[in-house]
């Protein structure tokens, strides 16, 4: 098992965080949505894998290539 | 001469850099400079130039000079080929090899095939170009050596080490795919080490992330030689073999469109919400007809050939899957690219269209981001093949010029969902009335200004020439293509951007 981190691709603000600690995602699948640019744009895990920890909350600003979140697999 | 020796130098030269190098290549799965040829013609089709090229310095060890070249037929079309063939002398580039790339590519440009370069290769040979004499007898000797007018096509595989001439054929290509665990750089991880004092990854340098998805030099990536030489045939497939005709027409696949009833679908109905525009793209044309390139690359544009009806078409569509569709500076580079490819062999140009601007601030100024939306909108506005561009849903500002609107393509159809107008109507409420959402009558202005941005108004004056509905895109496209058909010139555009840069 080794950590991983996800990045967001854009700037924004996270808006909603659809995933949760110790859930374990598929590769493609959506792990918090960041609205920029009037737009819901996700955080895509290409992927996969068990939810470690996010380094975010909801509402928080973000920046492009920011951690976002670390997983395992 | 006799018959034995006749024989015995053709089975030297075939024998390439001898069995012991041979079979640890095959130990690890990766094909020799033959068997890639082999994979890329037609059976029996190959006819070898050069087969007793040799160094002159060393004869003995230098079979074919270590580059293979000839011709052979791509699903009975000919073509040229020049296959690296590392297991002499590492391919280097040498006066014999030189003159037979030279060679290969002139037939292949003056008769009109495509050129194929399967690389893999070491650089310039040691100590052959060394010191004065080295450098003014080999390097160069051919102003042309580098141009590129796109009379033909050329593709190339990236299939091991790669430096030197083999990075450079790659990059001046229309088409290259690299193989997973090779390696396209100016020069090799040593010398590099060297030169900078530090040590140097081969694939951290050069490997296919790198160029996959930070340089773009890679169109496509495969894992295995096989699946990268397939992927030369397959794109060649959508070309003409040289740029003075039309490109092929297929025979269209059964089950083509038999998505469009429910390809509304594939839109979210809430405008806030993203999508993946390639699902849209594959419904529309035919089936499995849709060849990504650069699909790591710039992603919020996705760029690839295509057959509508048969006729391949090229599709450069925002992909508000990433970044919202907001197009970036690689975006802008990636679909420059693009249009030079479509408008130097005679691909017709689909744009379909969601996009809610260029990406603005500070770093995209650093990225140089006016000068890349130029270089894209003056691509877009030099290409000659008809343009056909299918607003789905946002289009705004700039960014409408840049994806077809005001003239810049030859018909401009909107589905009923299009919103157009100059940016994102919420930021429209706030520069024009000075209003936030919250504000008192906010809603009220953002509700007029969303209605002002529906494509009605814009049909009326005919700045759009067609409203369609989502299911009727592909009988439209199909039908349009064929009004704008170049009957003229045989479907032969002008070719402006022939001279295009090949990297800018």
């Amino acid at each position: 098992m080794a950590n991983y981190e996800v990045k967001t691709e854009v700037s924004g603000s996270v808006w909603k965080i659809v995933t949760e600690v110790g859930q374990k995602i598929e590769p493609g699948e959506t792990l918090m949505i960041i609205e920029s640019m009037k737009m819901e744009i996700p955080v895509i895990c290409e992927q996969g894998g068990a939810v470690q920890k996010f380094l975010v909350e909801e509402t928080m600003p973000v920046n492009e290539g920011q951690t976002v979140a670390v997983l395992s697999k | 001469m006799s018959t034995n020796t006749y024989e015995a130098r053709k089975a030297k030269a075939l024998a390439m850099g001898g069995p012991e190098k041979l079979a640890r290549r095959r130990q690890t799965g990766i094909l020799n400079a033959r068997e890639r040829i082999d994979r890329l013609f037609d059976q029996g089709s190959f006819i070898e130039s050069g087969l007793f090229g040799a160094s002159l310095a060393d004869p003995d060890k230098s079979a074919g000079d270590g580059k293979i070249a000839g011709f052979g037929r791509i699903d009975g079309r000919d073509a040229a080929a020049v296959a690296n063939d590392f297991t002499v002398m590492g391919a280097s580039s040498a006066a014999t090899n030189g003159r037979k790339i030279g060679h290969v590519k002139r037939v292949a440009t003056s008769r009109g095939m495509p050129i194929v370069f399967l690389g893999e290769s070491s650089g310039a040979r040691m100590p052959d170009h060394m010191g004065s004499r080295g450098m003014g007898a080999l390097l160069g000797n051919d102003p042309t050596q580098y141009v590129r007018m796109r009379e033909v096509p050329w593709a190339s595989a990236t299939l091991g080490l790669s430096y030197g001439s083999s990075s450079w054929y790659s990059v001046l290509s229309d088409f290259n795919v690299i193989r997973k665990g090779a390696v396209l750089a100016v020069s090799s991880a040593q010398l590099a080490s060297l030169a900078i004092k530090e040590n140097v990854d081969p694939e951290e340098m050069g490997g296919w992330q790198v160029h996959a998805e930070v340089t773009g030099f890679a169109d496509a990536v495969a894992e295995t030689d096989e699946e990268a030489i397939d992927l030369i045939r397959t794109f060649l497939s959508y070309l003409p073999s040289h740029y003075r005709e039309a490109p092929p027409v297929c025979a269209v696949p059964a089950g083509s469109g038999g998505g469009m009833a429910d390809i509304a679908k594939l839109l979210p109905e809430k405008r806030t919400q993203v999508y993946d525009v390639r699902r849209i793209i594959r419904a529309i044309v035919d089936t499995d007809s849709f060849f990504e390139l650069k699909a790591r690359f710039g992603k919020v544009i996705s760029t690839g050939l295509a057959r509508l009806g048969g006729r391949t078409v090229g599709v450069l569509a925002n992909n508000p899957l990433f970044r919202g569709g907001a197009m970036d500076t690689d975006a802008c580079e990636k679909a420059a690219s693009f249009l030079v490819l479509c408008d130097s062999f005679n691909i017709p140009v689909v744009l379909l269209v969601d996009t809610p601007g260029f990406l603005i601030g500070i770093d995209a100024e650093r990225r140089r981001a006016p000068g890349k939306i130029m270089t894209f909108m003056q691509a877009l506005q030099l290409c000659t093949v008809p343009k056909l561009s299918v607003i789905l849903r946002k289009t705004y500002g700039q960014a409408y010029l840049n994806m077809g609107g005001g003239r810049n393509s030859d018909e401009v159809a909107a589905w009923p969902s299009a919103e157009v107008s100059f940016m994102d109507p919420t930021y429209a409420v706030k520069i024009v009335h000075g209003l936030a959402p919250g504000d008192p009558h906010f809603d009220e202005a953002f509700a007029q200004m969303n209605k002002d941005s529906e494509p009605w108004d814009i049909a009326a004056m005919f700045a759009v020439q067609s409203i369609i509905q989502p299911h009727e895109t592909r009988d439209y496209l199909i039908r349009m293509l064929d009004v704008h058909r170049q009957r003229l010139s045989n479907g032969v555009g002008q070719h402006l951007m022939g001279a295009w840069p090949t990297s800018f």
